[in-house]
Parts: structure tokens; C-alpha cells; sequence
């Protein structure tokens, strides 16, 4: 328990993900195949971006690696050890931001900590400057409910962060966010993945959003879903999305994208946009 | 000063209310001239009112009531809320225990008097139970339904940030989150229990605002009568009123 937060010990950890494929079988109506098997080696300390169709099943690999649910087929590997129930050494942050309404800011994230049995003043301690680092120091007592969207998410992200987790998931974490709101976190995001050294997964639907963060981006198929694109990005940070090299990394994710909302028209109606 | 005017608006439909009633009233007995032993007016009830507050009587009698209700009330709550807590977690459970809740639900408190007497005798037993009837459902389905809202995403988040265990997942995250759906329920139930101690009152009782009313017509004081009635409204709004005080706090700011 003495590494939670020591900082200067990366805690970065690979996730392996062999082959997880995963059928629904609802109590009525036919069985769904959500995922085709996927294989995918996520290095320690990585930024994985994952981009599809809406309904490709990117949830439900996440929900999976997170540990929510379980896989039909496969498994998931984290340090070489199986997933099959969540860990707070993986930490989530939801796009609803899943704040606990009946906690004020301070205590929500303190929650994770006092779980993992940090003693009082170091939790004290943690909580403010984690709470200074997403600039919330001063609303430390205010209630969730008198928060914007950005502010709730900046909460959890300071509740994520601050118990030193190995992995973190990212389901469309901004996706409920303006334009505005949603790059100033993006930015922010990316300065503490850069300071906390963090293994990153990120669903998103904006192939911006991936190329702003991401060193890794994966592009899968519509329904059922398959790893179709696989990209390294090594375009340094801050990254400049009017470059030309920006551009066309832009334009050749959109064009595979495009092709797989085509495919999935008729059935899903395509999310995927290029802001 | 905001705040008391806050809670003068609060008040004030209840004022109008009763003076409205109060008008009808007097209407009433001024167009067709009842006896008052049919329908005494609204002063003399007040008179009746104010003769069995100074003789202590009245007192008594909302006391031994209240005291009824809120056992009944607690005991409830205590057999209610975990039940409910379990019904709503657990499916294996609310497949048997639901159906039994749903064929015991519609028997109203009334039909359980001749029962509660043969169990429990006249004393105090009998009549709690049958205020237990009446609060028990309201408590029981409010917790389930409470249970049953909660956004999955709560108990993700939870379970993460490092509930790994039933028990505290149950303490941290469902019980909190559950917990204004379960006020509502025992807000109702109060209100439930409050309107059934006529019934339980109606056998065999020495005091109680039940008592009042059902002695009142025996001895034909109609005065009586429309007096506990009174009490029994106005009190019953007065609670509830404290309920609601408490939910909206416990509603963790949400509206
Ligand atoms: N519990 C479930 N039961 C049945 N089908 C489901 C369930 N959850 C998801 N699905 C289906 O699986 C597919 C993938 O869902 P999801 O992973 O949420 O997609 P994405 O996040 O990429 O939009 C969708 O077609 C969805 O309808
Ligand atoms: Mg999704």
C-alpha cells in the first residue's frame, strides 16, 4: 500500500487482450455476437485510442478489460494475471461521470482512498492536491449537483487519478462535453498522463479527440467488431491539429471509418464525426 | 427572512385550506340547520376542542396515538428496509418473496382486526400490528423500487473505486443511493399508519384519537367526533410535513 502514491514509481502495467470475443444472449430474442475475438497487446504507460462505429462493441471490450463483464471468448491479461472482476488498480471514468450524489466533491475523491485504507492525513493530503491539479481546490466542499459537466468530470478524473491506478479505461469520457469544455480537458488529460506515466484506453468517437492524445489508435469494424486499423502515432505532444501531418493522419482514419459506417447504415445510424 | 418566507408559502395553501373548509362548513349548517348532534359548527367544535386540550385529555389521547404509530412505524421499517433491500438486489429472492407481498398487499389492516385480537388479545400488541399492516407495504416497495434505480453506473464506479465485497458495496454505494426512494417510503407509511389509527383504534381502546371518534359517536357527541377528526388532519399534515423537511435534505441536493 506504500506505492499508491508514490509517483516516482511507474506503475504502468500492459493489458493483454487474447482473442476476447463476446456473444449477448438476451432472455428474449436472438443472441447477439457484440465482439469478433480481438487480439490486442497494449505496451505499459501507452495512450490507446479506440474508434468504430457506434454499436461495434467498444464498451464491451472495455467493460471486459475493466473487468464489468465477462468474455464469451478469450481472456484479458493484465501483468499476467486473468481479468474477471473489477480492481481499483484499473480505474474507469464514465461519460455519465458516475459522481456519488450523496458525497460532496472532496469525499467523492476520497472514496477510492479510504477503500484502499490510506491513512487520514495522507488522504487529506492526496485529495488536495489532486483536487489542485484539476483546479477544483476551491469547491472541495460543494456539492455535485452545483457542478458544470466539465467540473463533475474533472472530479472524476482527480478521483481516478489519486489512487495511483496502473491502467486506466476511458469511455467516451468527453462525449457529453462542448467543444470548448472538451478540449480544455483534453489538454488537461494529457498533462497528467504525462506526469503519472498511466497505461491509457480511451473509447472515443472523434478521430480528433484520438489523434490530440493518443500515441496508439485502433480503428474497428461495425457490428460485429474487428480491429481493422491498427496505427501507431508518433507526432509529438502538444499536438498541433492544423499540421499537415495532423491532416492526414485525420484524413486516412476518417476514410476507413467512413467505410465501415457505410456498412453499418440500415442497422446503426454512424455517431463518428471528424471535430 | 427569505427563509421564513419560504416557509410561510410553504404554509399558506394549508391556511387557505382550512379556511375554506371551515366556510363550507358554516355554510353548511347555516342553509340547512342540522341538529348538532348531526353536524355541530365549526365554533363548537372548537369549544369541544378546547375543553379536551384543558382537561388533558386530548393530550393523552394524541399522545397514545402517536406512540402507536411510531412503534408500529419502527417496527416496520426495521423488518421492511432489509427485506426490501433484499428483494432488490437479489433475484432469487424477489421471485419468491414478491409474489407472497403482492397477495398480502390488497388485504386492507381492517381485515386483519379479528386476527390481531385473537393473537394479540386488547392490549397494545393488537393495535400496533394492525398499524404494522398498514405501514409495512409502502416502506417495503419504496426500498425495492429505491434498489432498483439506482443507474447501474453508481454500482460500477463502486465496485472500481474498490468495493470488492457485497457488504461494502451495500454500505457505500446501494444503501446512500437508495436512501431518498426509502425516505419517501417511510414518509408514506407514516401517513398510512397515521390514517389507520381508527381502525386499530376501533376495538377495545381506552385512549387515542381513534378512541375519541369511535367513543364520540357512542356517547352521540358529533362534537366529538369532528374534533379528533381535526386533530387527526391537521397532525397528519404537520408530520408530514417534517417528512418532507427531512427528504429534501437526504435528497443529496438533487432538486
Ligand atoms: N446487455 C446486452 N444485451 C444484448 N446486446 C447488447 C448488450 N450490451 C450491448 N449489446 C449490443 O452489443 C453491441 C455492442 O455494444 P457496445 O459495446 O455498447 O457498442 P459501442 O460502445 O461500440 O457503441 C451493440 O449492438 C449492442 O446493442
Ligand atoms: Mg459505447
Amino acid at each position: 500500500m506504500t506505492t499508491v502514491f508514490d509517483k516516482t514509481q511507474s506503475r504502468a502495467k500492459g493489458i493483454h487482450i487474447q482473442n476476447v470475443g463476446k456473444m449477448y444472449y438476451p432472455p428474449n430474442g436472438d443472441p447477439v455476437e457484440a465482439l469478433k475475438p480481438v487480439k490486442l497487446d497494449i505496451k505499459p504507460g501507452e495512450f490507446l485510442a479506440v474508434i468504430g462505429p457506434s454499436g461495434c462493441g467498444k464498451s464491451t471490450l472495455l467493460n471486459i478489460v475493466a473487468g464489468f463483464e465477462q468474455a464469451t471468448a478469450g481472456s484479458v491479461l493484465v501483468d499476467g494475471v486473468k481479468v474477471d472482476k473489477p480492481d481499483i488498480d484499473r480505474g474507469m471514468v464514465f461519460q455519465q461521470y458516475a459522481l456519488f450524489p450523496w458525497l460532496n466533491v472532496r469525499q467523492n475523491v476520497e472514496f477510492g482512498l479510504k477503500q484502499l485504507k490510506v491513512p487520514e492525513e495522507q488522504r487529506a493530503a492526496i485529495v488536495k492536491s489532486f483536487l489542485e491539479l484539476v483546479g477544483l481546490q476551491d469547491f472541495s466542499e460543494a456539492s455535485t449537483h452545483s457542478l458544470s459537466g466539465g467540473m463533475k468530470q474533472r472530479v472524476a478524473l482527480a478521483r481516478v487519478f489519486c489512487t495511483n491506478p496502473s491502467i486506466i479505461l476511458m469511455d467516451e469520457p468527453f462525449g457529453a462535453l462542448d467543444a470548448l469544455t472538451r478540449s480544455m480537458l483534453q489538454q488537461e488529460l494529457l498533462s497528467i498522463w504525462q506526469e503519472y506515466e498511466k497505461t491509457v484506453m480511451l473509447i472515443t468517437h472523434s478521430v480528433q479527440e484520438a489523434l490530440v492524445l493518443a500515441n496508439r489508435i485502433v480503428v474497428m469494424t461495425s457490428r460485429p467488431g474487428r480491429i481493422k486499423l491498427d496505427m501507431t502515432v508518433d507526432l509529438p505532444y502538444p499536438r498541433d491539429s492544423k499540421s499537415a501531418e495532423f491532416r492526414t493522419l485525420e484524413a486516412e482514419i476518417l476514410s476507413e471509418l467512413t467505410d465501415e459506417i457505410a456498412k453499418s447504415y440500415g442497422c446503426n445510424p454512424p455517431s463518428v464525426t471528424a471535430d | 427572512m427569505a427563509y421564513l418566507r419560504h416557509r410561510l408559502r410553504g404554509i399558506g395553501p394549508y391556511f387557505i385550506a382550512g379556511l375554506s373548509i371551515i366556510f363550507v362548513w358554516q355554510a353548511v349548517v347555516e342553509l340547512l340547520h342540522p341538529s348538532s348532534a348531526i353536524l355541530p359548527t365549526p365554533a363548537a367544535t372548537a369549544e369541544t376542542l378546547w375543553t379536551l386540550t384543558k382537561s388533558g385529555e386530548l393530550i393523552t389521547d394524541i399522545y397514545a396515538s402517536l406512540s402507536r404509530v411510531l412503534s408500529a412505524w419502527l417496527l416496520a421499517a426495521i423488518i421492511a428496509i432489509p427485506l426490501g433491500l433484499l428483494q432488490g438486489t437479489n433475484r432469487r429472492f424477489e421471485r419468491v418473496f414478491e409474489p407472497v407481498v403482492e397477495l398480502f398487499r390488497p388485504i386492507s389492516p381492517l381485515a386483519w382486526i379479528p386476527l390481531a385480537i385473537l393473537w394479540f388479545g386488547i392490549g397494545e400488541s393488537g393495535k400496533i400490528f394492525v398499524i404494522f399492516i398498514a405501514t409495512f407495504f409502502p416502506i417495503l416497495l419504496n426500498t425495492v423500487s429505491g434498489v432498483k434505480s439506482i443507474d447501474p453506473v453508481m454500482i460500477r464506479a463502486g465496485r472500481i473505486l474498490g468495493c470488492d465485497t457485497s457488504l461494502k458495496l451495500f454500505i457505500k454505494v446501494i444503501l446512500p443511493a437508495a436512501m431518498p426512494t426509502i425516505l419517501v417510503g417511510l414518509r408514506i407509511a407514516f401517513g398510512t399508519g397515521w390514517a389507520a389509527i381508527i381502525a386499530a383504534e376501533l376495538v377495545a381502546a381506552r385512549d387515542g384519537l381513534g378512541f375519541l371518534i369511535s367513543n364520540g359517536m357512542e356517547i352521540l357527541r358529533s362534537d366529538m367526533v369532528l374534533a379528533g377528526m381535526v386533530v387527526i388532519g391537521v397532525l397528519g399534515v404537520l408530520i408530514d410535513s417534517v417528512f418532507r423537511v427531512i427528504g429534501k435534505k437526504v435528497n443529496w441536493g438533487a432538486q
